[in-house]
C-alpha cells in the first residue's frame, strides 16, 4: 500500500504532538489518548516500511509504559530506581513527539515540503533558506566522516587529549569546505533560475487526501481534549 | 545569421586578485558551433565559461571591462535568472551543484523556478529522462549516486531548461571511463539538436569528432585556434609542447579501459621485495547478530563489498588501481588503511605483520579532496602534528624535499591545490608510513599539474615508499603507474 500524505498534515501533527507532550496526563483517559497519538506515527512508519525504527520506538515506549506502572511507586527509593524514575518519565513523555519527528523527516521529500509552504504562502525567503538548510544537512555528515576519517588516520581524532584542539581541528576544515560547497552550490541555483522574480511553481500538485482529513481530525480531537481538561476543568 | 555568443576585448580581474584572469579576449561563436577551450589551469577557461553565463559579473564581482552578448542579451545589463533558460551550465564538481536531495526534484528545479505550468514541467521532465535513458536513476537519493550518475542528472536537470547555449566546465573531471563515454553520448544528442555547446576541458580523447573550433587559452588571452579536424590530428609533441593532454589514448590504455579480463603481464614477483595483504573481507552491509558482529570471511560470497583472500604488492613501486566508479576501488584503500574497523585482513612486511588499527601507522592515505587533511594554522605545526617525536630538523628535511619550506608560516589553507596535496603527503612522511594510498589524486589536473604528481610518486618511490594509487586517468597511468590492478564489485581481477 502506498500512503502518501500531505506534508501539511506531516506539520499539523508535529504541531499538535509537540503541544500534547509539554502537558502532562492526569488521568488514565488522557494517558490513553496520548498512546493513541503515539501509536498513529508507528502505523504510519510500518505502512512506510521503516520496519525496525517502528519495532524499535514501539519497544522502547512499551517497555517504558510498563516499568511506569509494575514497578515504580510512590515508595520506589534508591539509586537505580531514580534512574529508572527519570528515564521512564523522559520516554512516555517525550518519545511521542521523537516518532512524529522522525516519520516526517524520514518521508517528507524537500520539494513536497517547499510546495507544502509556498500554498500556505511562507513568505519566498523562508522557504528557500529551509530548503538550503535541509539540503546541507547531509552534505555537512559526508564532509564531517571524511574529516573524521583523516583525523583518524593521523591519530589526532582526541586532539593529543586537548579538547580546544579536538574542536578545532573538526571545525576548521569542515567550514573551510562548507563555505565552499555554499559557494559553488549557490553559483549553480543562480545559473538555473534561482531567485527570480516570477512565482515559482512545483511539479507535484498537493491534495489532501481521506487519510489526511481523517489525521488532522484525530490529532484536532486530542488537541481538544488536552486544552480542555487542563484550561476549562 | 546572429552569433550565440559575442565577446568583445574583455578584461576581468577578480576582485581581490594580483593580476587580470582575461587579458582582453575577443571571442565570437555561432548558433548550433561545439566549441572547445582548452588550456592550463589558471588560463582564464572558467573565466570565460563564467562571462557567457552571467556569472561574471552577476555573482563574482570584479573589475570588468568590455562587452558580452548572448543569444540577443547584454549580459551586463540582464538579470541572471532572465538568462537561466537561454544559457545551461554543467560545473565541474557534481557534489555542489544540486539544490535536492532526489533525482527527480533535481531535474524539475529549473523548471519550477522560471514558473512553468506543472504539466509542462512533467512533459519536459520526461522527455528529458527518455532522451538521457536515465530512469533507472529516478526516486533515489542523489547522496548515493556515484560521481558519473551525478553528472548525468546535472546535465539532465539544465537540459530540462531547454537552453540553447549549453556549458560545460570541466565536466569530466570526476568521471570514468564508462560515464566519459556516456557523457560524450550526450553532447552528441544535444549537437544533434542544434545546441551551441561550448566545453572547458583537460581530457580531450573523447571530444574527437565532436568539436568544429578549438580555443587555446594562455594567461587570458586566446593562444591558438583551430578546427576541430586540424585539432585532433596534433601529434604527442605538439600537445606536450602546449601543456595539453594527448588527444588520444594510447592503444594499450584503451584496452585496458575496455575489456575486463586484464591481459596478464606475466609479472614476477619472486626476485622482488613485497608486501602483502592478507585476508581482506568487508561489507557496508552489516551483518548483524544480536551483540557482537560476525567477522567477514571468503564464505559470505556476493555480499562482500571487499574480497581478497590474498595480494602481493611489489614494494617500491607506483601500483595503480583502476575499476569503474562504485566498484570498490576507494573502498580497498579505505580497508588497507585501517578507516573500516570491521576489516578483517593484515599486511605483511619483512615479517612483520600489521593488523587492524596497526595499519593507520603503516599505511597513510592521501584522499581526493585534500581540504579534509588539513588541520594546523601552518603548514609546520601540520607536519609536526604528524610525528611522534616533535623533531624540527626532520620537519624541515621533509618540507624541503618537496619544495614547501618556503611556505612554512603559511596558513594550509591558502595554498595552491598541488602544494595542499603536498602538504599532505609531508605529513604522511612525517608519520613515518611506509604504504602511501592515494585516492584520484589528479582529477580536475591539467597535463602540467598532472605530470607533476607523477614525478612527485616517482620520487616517493624512490624513498622508499610504496604508493597505491587510484585513478581513472589513463594518461596518468602510463606517466607513472609500474603495476596495475583492477578491482571490480570487491573482487580483484588481473
Amino acid at each position: 500500500m502506498k500512503l502518501k500524505l500531505d506534508p501539511r498534515t506531516k506539520l499539523f501533527m508535529i504541531f499538535v504532538v509537540s503541544a500534547v507532550v509539554m502537558m502532562s496526563a492526569t488521568t488514565p483517559f488522557l494517558l490513553a489518548v496520548r498512546i493513541i497519538m503515539t501509536i498513529v506515527p508507528v502505523v504510519l512508519l510500518i505502512i512506510e516500511k521503516h520496519f525496525a525504527s517502528a519495532i524499535r520506538f514501539l519497544a522502547l515506549y512499551v517497555i517504558a509504559l510498563v516499568l511506569t506502572f509494575r514497578l515504580i511507586s510512590e515508595e520506589s527509593t534508591g539509586f537505580l530506581m531514580a534512574v529508572l524514575v527519570g528515564y521512564c518519565g523522559i520516554v512516555v513523555q517525550f518519545i511521542p513527539a521523537l516518532i512524529t519527528a522522525w516519520y516526517v523527516i524520514r518521508t517528507t521529500k524537500i520539494g513536497d515540503f517547499v510546495s507544502a509552504m509556498e500554498k500556505m504562502h511562507v513568505p519566498d525567503g523562508i522557504i528557500i533558506s529551509l530548503a538550503v538548510v535541509m539540503r546541507f544537512f547531509p552534505t555537512i555528515k559526508e564532509e564531517y566522516m571524511s574529516i573524521s576519517d583523516a583525523m583518524k588516520m593521523r591519530g589526532i581524532e582526541m586532539g593529543g587529549g586537548n579538547v580546544a584542539k579536538m574542536v578545532e581541528y573538526r571545525m576548521i576544515p569542515l567550514l573551510f569546505s562548507c563555505v565552499n560547497i555554499g559557494d559553488e552550490l549557490s553559483a549553480a541555483a543562480i545559473t538555473r533560475g534561482l531567485g527570480g522574480k516570477v512565482r515559482r511553481t512545483s511539479a507535484d500538485i498537493l491534495k489532501m487526501g481521506l487519510v489526511d482529513y481523517l489525521l488532522v481530525f484525530i490529532f484536532s480531537v486530542a488537541m481538544i481534549i488536552f486544552m480542555v481538561f487542563k484550561y476549562v476543568i | 545569421m546572429m552569433n550565440a555568443v559575442e565577446i568583445k576585448n574583455v578584461v576581468y580581474k577578480y576582485k581581490g586578485g594580483t593580476e587580470d584572469s582575461l587579458k582582453g579576449v575577443s571571442l565570437s561563436v555561432k548558433k548550433g558551433e561545439t566549441m572547445l577551450l582548452c588550456g592550463a589551469s589558471g588560463s582564464g577557461k572558467t573565466s570565460v565559461i563564467r562571462l557567457i553565463n552571467g556569472l561574471i559579473p552577476h555573482y563574482y564581482n570584479g573589475e570588468v571591462s568590455g562587452e558580452v552578448n548572448v543569444a540577443g542579451f547584454n549580459v551586463a545589463k540582464t538579470e541572471l535568472f532572465e538568462l537561466a533558460g537561454v544559457v545551461g551550465t554543467v560545473f565541474q564538481n557534481p557534489r555542489s551543484q544540486f539544490f535536492s536531495v532526489d533525482t527527480y526534484g533535481e531535474i524539475v528545479f529549473g523548471p519550477e523556478n522560471i514558473g512553468l505550468a506543472p504539466d509542462e514541467i512533467t512533459r519536459r521532465a520526461e522527455m528529458v529522462i527518455n532522451q538521457m535513458d536515465i530512469e533507472t536513476l529516478m526516486g533515489r537519493s542523489l547522496f548515493e549516486l556515484s560521481g558519473g550518475e551525478k553528472q548525468m542528472i546535472a546535465c539532465a536537470s539544465v537540459a530540462a531548461l531547454l537552453p540553447d547555449i549549453i556549458l560545460l566546465d570541466e565536466p569530466s573531471s570526476n568521471l570514468d571511463w564508462d560515464a566519459i563515454k556516456k557523457l560524450r553520448e550526450i553532447i552528441k544528442i544535444w549537437k544533434e539538436q542544434g545546441k551551441t555547446i561550448i566545453i572547458s576541458e583537460h581530457r580531450l580523447w573523447y571530444l574527437k569528432d565532436l568539436v568544429e573550433r578549438v580555443i587555446y587559452m594562455d594567461s587570458g588571452k586566446i593562444a591558438h585556434e583551430w578546427s576541430g579536424d586540424k585539432f585532433m590530428e596534433l601529434t604527442e609533441d605538439d600537445t606536450n609542447d602546449l601543456k595539453l593532454r594527448p588527444t588520444i589514448v594510447k592503444e594499450e590504455l584503451v584496452r585496458i579501459f575496455e575489456n575486463n579480463t586484464g591481459d596478464n603481464y606475466g609479472i614476477h614477483l619472486d626476485t622482488l621485495e613485497t608486501i602483502t595483504l592478507k585476508g581482506f573481507y568487508f561489507s557496508y552491509h552489516h551483518k548483524t547478530f544480536a551483540i557482537w558482529k560476525k567477522p567477514y570471511s571468503a564464505d559470505d560470497g556476493k555480499d562482500l563489498n571487499l574480497c581478497i583472500p590474498m595480494l602481493t604488492l611489489p614494494k617500491g613501486k607506483v601500483i595503480g588501481v583502476i575499476g569503474k566508479n562504485g566498484t570498490g576501488k576507494s573502498t580497498f584503500l579505505r580497508c588497507i588503511c585501517g578507516l573500516e574497523k570491521d576489516c578483517t585482513g593484515s599486511i605483511i612486511c619483512d615479517d612483520m605483520e600489521y593488523k587492524k588499527k596497526n595499519r593507520i601507522g603503516f599505511s597513510y592515505m592521501v584522499m581526493q579532496d585534500v581540504n579534509h587533511q588539513l588541520f594546523a594554522d601552518s603548514v609546520e605545526a601540520e607536519i609536526m602534528i604528524s610525528m611522534k617525536e616533535k623533531n624540527e630538523k626532520r620537519c624541515h628535511e621533509i618540507l624541503d624535499s618537496l619544495g614547501l619550506l618556503a611556505c612554512k608560516n603559511t596558513h594550509p589553507m591558502a595554498l595552491s591545490g598541488g602544494q595542499k596535496q603536498r602538504v599532505a603527503i609531508a605529513s604522511a612522511i612525517a608519520a613515518g608510513a611506509r604504504l602511501l594510498l592515494f585516492d584520484e589524486p589528479t582529477s580536475g589536473l591539467d597535463y602540467g599539474h598532472m605530470k607533476r604528481v607523477g614525478e612527485l610518486l616517482r620520487e616517493l618511490v624512490k624513498a622508499g615508499s610504496t604508493v597505491l594509487v587510484s585513478t581513472h586517468d589513463p594518461e596518468f597511468i602510463a606517466e607513472c603507474c609500474d603495476y596495475l590492478i583492477r578491482i571490480d564489485n570487491g573482487f580483484l581481477i588481473s
